[in-house]
This record gives structure tokens, C-alpha cells and sequence, in this order.
């Protein structure tokens, strides 16, 4: 995708996407399905500051909020990002992926 | 074409399914779970009469599947996953669901295992995984133990294979991070399924993968254990080009 132009800077996301993923956080069956997995509670906070700092940048443009903002959100991309893959990732799909099923194996069982 | 791996977008649901990989011969078959899935040898293509094609399993698989694909919260989108081409009903054998053949790029569904669409959302989600994986990844299927269960694994955790009700209904009650021992141990079963390869070392095999595919949540960004889970995690891909370019 070409950027012709630089847009002025805004929030990754929605500031209300923010809020709503805060209230999912919450929520009891979120509680339950996070001790589910962990066996522990959820930590929801970070999700109410951005949620804040958001809402600041819209109100005030207030950079330590969008500084803040985008450390958060570097954190959570991180975070999605710490272990070491198994496997190597492809650059583009496999050659065979769209082929038409009858062109593609000359192999008699 | 320009095609992409990122967005395989389903339910929470799971299944008990395979993964087969690249075999040829009959031992090999054997090897790599084929068996399981005799139709794949013979004349694959071939075309039903009306009859086959309106009142049996088959026509009731295409029908439910076209319901997982519509209806569902599922969005089949940039992994470009066309239902004629990436899907095939058909009979297998044993209790098996549904498999991924990296072969032809297909997913098969077992129309005789698989009667309730809750169970076809399951598979479904399940093998997109595995299709997901293969599309985006150079998958050793066939010789690498290691990449086989770590699709397994992933496809047990995001596909909600190991939803607590789920597991209810398999009479395993856990509860304190009963999720990470239920894709374990699914994991396990998968890999056996098809693999002649000792209990020990498969165990062996999951344990060393375990840590870095459970935290391995592409394309959701997380474990989508609700409907709310799956919408966010859309929400979150759709708008992805505002967050990149803003981070």
C-alpha cells in the first residue's frame, strides 16, 4: 500500500473500541474464561488508561497521552510477539494454493 | 493475484481432526493417516447423480457447510478460501471429522461423522487453522513432527476445540488452566492419529512446542473463546491499517 501523503497522526484505534475492550475485559465471563487458560485474573487496567489517553489526545492533543498511547500499544503488539516460531513464515502463499484441483497431482495411488 | 494468509476469521468451535501431509505409497498412506480418508485415493473427482446429490450425507455436509461459511461470525476473507475448492465432503473412516490435506490445499470434512452444525463450525475452524498455517508458513507436514504439532496445538487452542463446555460434554471437568491440558492432550491424540511415532516421543514432541504455539495467536490476536472474543478480533483486523500506520 503506497502513502502518497503523511496523514496526521491519530489513535490506532477508536478511543470507544478502547472503552468497549476495557468492559469485555471485566466482564465475569471473561474473568472466567482468562483463569480458564492462566489461572489467573485478567489484568484490564492498561485498556482504561488508553482509553483516557485517548480521549485526551482527541480533547487536548496532549502528546504525553499519544506518547503513552503508542507505547501501550507497542507493548500489546510485543507482547503477541514473544515466543520464537517453529516454522518459517512464507512470503506469499504456496504456488499450488489456487491451482484447480485436477492440475495438480500427477500421482496415480 | 495478489493473495494473502492474514484473516481466517471463525466461531469459537472445535472438532477432533487430522492433519495429513504429502504420501504416496501404501505404507506411507498408512504412515500419514490417509487411511483414514479413503476417498482421497479414488476418483476424487468424479461427480454424484441427482439422487447422491440431494438425499445423502453429502448433499446434508454442503448444506451445513454453506451455513458455517454464511452465517457464522466467520469471515473467510484475505486467506482467500474458496468453498468449491478449498472444501470436500466426503466419507472417512473411524470417528475422524475432518483433515487438512497439504497436498491439494483441501479441507476435507467427514460427511459421515459430522451430523450437527455446531460439530461442521467446529471442524471447520479447526482445519482453517491448519490451512491458515499452511498458507502462511512453510509447513513440513510430512517430515517435521515439530510443525505438525505445533498446527495441532493451535488449532486445539484458537479453534475453541477446548471450550470449558466442551470439555463438559467429554466428561473432563477442570477448571484452573484446564485449557492449556486439554490442547495438550488433543494435541497428542492428533499427532498419534496419524503418525506412527511412540507416546513418549510425541509427548516429547508437544512439549518442546508447547510454549511458543499456544502463545502463537495468528491471525485472532488472541484466544477467541466467545463470540465477543471472535467480533473484536475482527473489529481489530479490519481496521488494521489505521493501527500500523499509528503505532
Amino acid at each position: 500500500m503506497e502513502q502518497s501523503r503523511i496523514l496526521p497522526w491519530r489513535p490506532p484505534r477508536v478511543c470507544e473500541d478502547y472503552w468497549s475492550e476495557f468492559r469485555h475485559c471485566k466482564s465475569l465471563l471473561n474473568k472466567f474464561h482468562h483463569y480458564y487458560t492462566y489461572g489467573e485474573s485478567p489484568s484490564c487496567q492498561q485498556w482504561s488508561q488508553d482509553y483516557k489517553n485517548c480521549k485526551q489526545w482527541e480533547s487536548h492533543k496532549d502528546l504525553k497521552a499519544k506518547e503513552d498511547l503508542q507505547q501501550s500499544e507497542r507493548t500489546r503488539v510485543a507482547e503477541q510477539q514473544q515466543f520464537t516460531p517453529v516454522w518459517k513464515l512464507r512470503k506469499e502463499p504456496p504456488k499450488d494454493w489456487h491451482l484447480p484441483l485436477n492440475q495438480e497431482k500427477s500421482q496415480e495411488f | 493475484m495478489s493473495t494473502t494468509c492474514n484473516g481466517v476469521w471463525t466461531d469459537v468451535s472445535g472438532a477432533e481432526a487430522l492433519i495429513l501431509s504429502e504420501g504416496f505409497s501404501t505404507k506411507q498412506e498408512e504412515d500419514y493417516g490417509y487411511d483414514l480418508f479413503p476417498e482421497r485415493n479414488k476418483s476424487k473427482y468424479k461427480k454424484g447423480s441427482i439422487t447422491e446429490s440431494l438425499f445423502t450425507f453429502n448433499h446434508k455436509c454442503q448444506v451445513m457447510l454453506q451455513y458455517a461459511i454464511d452465517t457464522s461470525k466467520s469471515r473467510i476473507s484475505a486467506i482467500q478460501v474458496f468453498k468449491d475448492r478449498h472444501f470436500a465432503c466426503e466419507d472417512c473412516d473411524g470417528t475422524v471429522s475432518g483433515g487438512f490435506d497439504a497436498a491439494s490445499s483441501q479441507i476435507v470434512l467427514c460427511q459421515n461423522n459430522i451430523h450437527q452444525q455446531s460439530h461442521m463450525n467446529r471442524v471447520v475452524t479447526h482445519e482453517l487453522i491448519h490451512a491458515f498455517d499452511h498458507c502462511r508458513a512453510h509447513v513440513d507436514w510430512f517430515k517435521n513432527y515439530r510443525h505438525l504439532a505445533c498446527s495441532e496445538i493451535r488449532a486445539a487452542n484458537l479453534s475453541g476445540d477446548c471450550s470449558f463446555s466442551n470439555e463438559l460434554s467429554r466428561f473432563h471437568f477442570g477448571l484452573k488452566k484446564h485449557h492449556q491440558e486439554c490442547v495438550r492432550g488433543r494435541a497428542l491424540r492428533s499427532i498419534l492419529a496419524v503418525r506412527k511415532i511412540s507416546r513418549e516421543e510425541a509427548e516429547k514432541i508437544v512439549d518442546e512446542v508447547f510454549d511458543s504455539c499456544f502463545n502463537d495467536h495468528a491471525p485472532f490476536g488472541r484466544i477467541p473463546h466467545s463470540k465477543k472474543d471472535a467480533k473484536f478480533a475482527y473489529r481489530h483486523y479490519e481496521s488494521r491499517d489505521r493501527y500500523n500506520a499509528n503505532i
